[in-house]
């Protein structure tokens, strides 16, 4: 039995062939950079290749004769089939075979000529209120918005149904990422004095520090790095305080923003929110999250990774019964999956 | 000899080196020089493609030719991107997908000048001899080496290939996991050897 050195090792092959996309893919080059079983598959698979991707001297294939009577094979081919396709139904019938594969090429090549790029305003939509004390700024830089507080409580709510993009909160002593929806962020003499979550998750990076998740109905405070309070988030900013309501569409609110709604269940936060328990090493509570993925978005494209994280997040945990139980799972889910022969090792 | 070669170079140098999208418009008006052009520039690598992609080296020679034949057949609709390598790929690839079931009747076409045809040149051994991952890429299947091909040399991305391919992009996942599984455990194997 031998578990992978990085439980995230998986997504180098995910991020290579395009399934890792917006804020994930960022998120997880972040990750490369400081991971160094990552950063070797990266380079492991890259290599693989690289001897095919030469070009050789054409020489060492064919021979230039040969090329040469191909080649007037070939057009001798074309104007046959052209003058014979005018005066001959049965030559037609093959130029249509012919056609019919061109134009799926042509497919192909609208395909990729309309791949989108990095598109601006594809970013999540927040609604930000801050105190009126609060000193903050906000701007975009690539896929990733960024708001810096110097002081002051900002309480953000944001919306990821409407972008792959980041948000990250600048802080005198670290910064914010979140990949939730509904929290509270305080700056007082220069330090990060509060984090309350009220839905979905945040990490938090503090200087020289491990991260935390903190998840919802948790309170951070810098005394009690460790463990949450069970606080409640405090009460959001007093509407005189309202300040920049819209971050991520231009326009401002008149009035203060009425009680957030909450949006429905998005398959990528959730699998954020037990990424990043995973991440901070609660392999516990990253397990729950991705049996709670299954649960509800068994059909994401990412339910596969969610059932092999959850396996791998018991194995850490020690549970082996737990883990076993996991196995049977992923391998009955996914008789034929990417990681089938990895389980199947961890099965009974 | 050396001076005449020399001149020669000089003198395509000054010749203005059509782009793409330009050959791809004369051939839609039926100029078979166009194709011509086109087949010198990208013969190399759609062989490449094709001989690495099937195990069956009989068919390589006529592979090539039906996957120009094809192009020139749509090169009207041609939508203008610098270099047609990729779309020449995507039709090589729906032609290895197609030919057991199709092939026969198209090779109908080419045999009606197969009188000036000499003998076909099987270009594998020469790759065979070329790196250890070609001789771990003939151990693995077709269905897992042509994706492999076109995402990792060609760089199709996994919607194109499943597009070409006919598949859902779960199964190119699938497939492209595979092939580069078995072909680490192939080379991890030549090592141990």
């Amino acid at each position: 039995m031998t578990a992978p050195s990085c439980p995230r090792l998986f997504e180098v092959e995910a991020m290579r062939d395009g399934r890792l996309t917006g804020a994930e893919r960022a998120t997880f080059e972040r990750h490369v950079t400081g991971c160094a079983a990552c950063s070797r598959e990266v380079q492991t698979l890259e290599a693989l290749a690289e001897p095919l991707r030469a070009e050789p001297e054409d020489g060492a294939i064919v021979d230039e004769f040969h090329v040469r009577r191909e080649r007037t094979r070939l057009l001798a081919a074309f104007e046959q089939a052209l003058v014979s396709s005018k005066r001959s139904p049965n030559a037609r019938r093959h130029w249509l075979w012919v056609a019919s594969v061109a134009t799926i090429a042509a497919g192909l090549l609208i395909l990729r000529h309309e791949r989108p790029a990095a598109q601006p305003g594809h970013w999540p939509r927040a609604v930000v209120r801050a105190d009126s004390r609060a000193v903050w700024s906000e701007r975009t830089e690539g896929d990733r918005e960024r708001i810096v507080l110097e002081r002051g409580t900002l309480w953000i709510q944001v919306d990821h149904s409407s972008g792959e993009g980041r948000l990250v909160i600048a802080l005198p002593d670290g910064e914010l990422e979140d990949i939730g929806t509904i929290f509270t962020v305080s700056v007082e003499d220069g330090h990060t004095g509060r984090v309350a979550v009220k839905k979905g998750h945040v990490v938090l990076r503090m200087h020289d520090r491990p991260p935390v998740a903190i998840g919802p109905g948790d309170t951070w405070v810098p005394e009690a790095v460790s463990a949450f309070a069970s606080a409640a988030p405090t009460a959001e900013p007093a509407p005189n305080g309202l300040h920049a309501p819209s971050v991520g569409s231009a326009s401002a609110l008149p009035s203060p923003a009425p009680a957030p709604t909450l949006v429905a269940p998005d398959p990528l936060v959730d699998f954020r929110a037990a990424m990043a328990a995973l991440d901070v090493g609660d392999n516990r509570q990253a397990a729950t999250a991705f049996a709670s993925f299954l649960e509800k978005h068994p059909r994401a494209p990412r339910a596969e990774d969610a059932a092999y994280l959850r396996v791998i997040a018991l194995q850490k945990s020690g549970d082996s019964d737990a883990t076993k139980e996991a196995a049977s799972d992923y391998l009955r889910r996914y008789p034929k999956g990417f990681r089938h022969s990895e389980v199947e090792r961890l099965s009974p | 000899m050396i001076a005449r070669r020399e001149r020669s170079r000089t003198a395509t140098r000054n010749v203005p080196r059509a782009s793409d999208p330009e050959i791809m418009g004369r051939l839609g008006n039926g100029e078979t020089g166009a194709l011509g052009e086109l087949y010198d520039r990208y013969q190399a690598p759609i062989r490449r493609f094709i001989a690495r992609a099937t195990s069956d080296a009989e068919d390589v020679d006529d592979l090539v030719h039906a996957t120009f034949l094809a192009a020139a057949e749509s090169a009207g609709r041609y939508d203008g991107r610098p270099s047609c390598r990729p779309w020449l790929i995507g039709i090589a690839a729906q032609l290895l997908r197609r030919r057991r079931q199709s092939f026969g009747r198209f090779l109908a076409v080419l045999a009606s000048v197969r009188s000036i045809r000499a003998t076909t040149v099987d270009p594998r051994p020469a790759l065979h001899a070329r790196s250890d991952v070609e001789r771990a890429l003939v151990q693995i299947s077709d269905a897992k080496r042509i994706p492999f091909l076109m995402a990792e040399v060609e760089g199709l991305s996994c919607a194109e290939i499943a597009t070409a391919l006919n598949v859902p992009v779960g199964t190119v996942w699938t497939r492209l996991h595979a092939a580069r599984r078995d072909l680490r455990r192939a080379l991890e194997e030549g090592e141990d050897s």
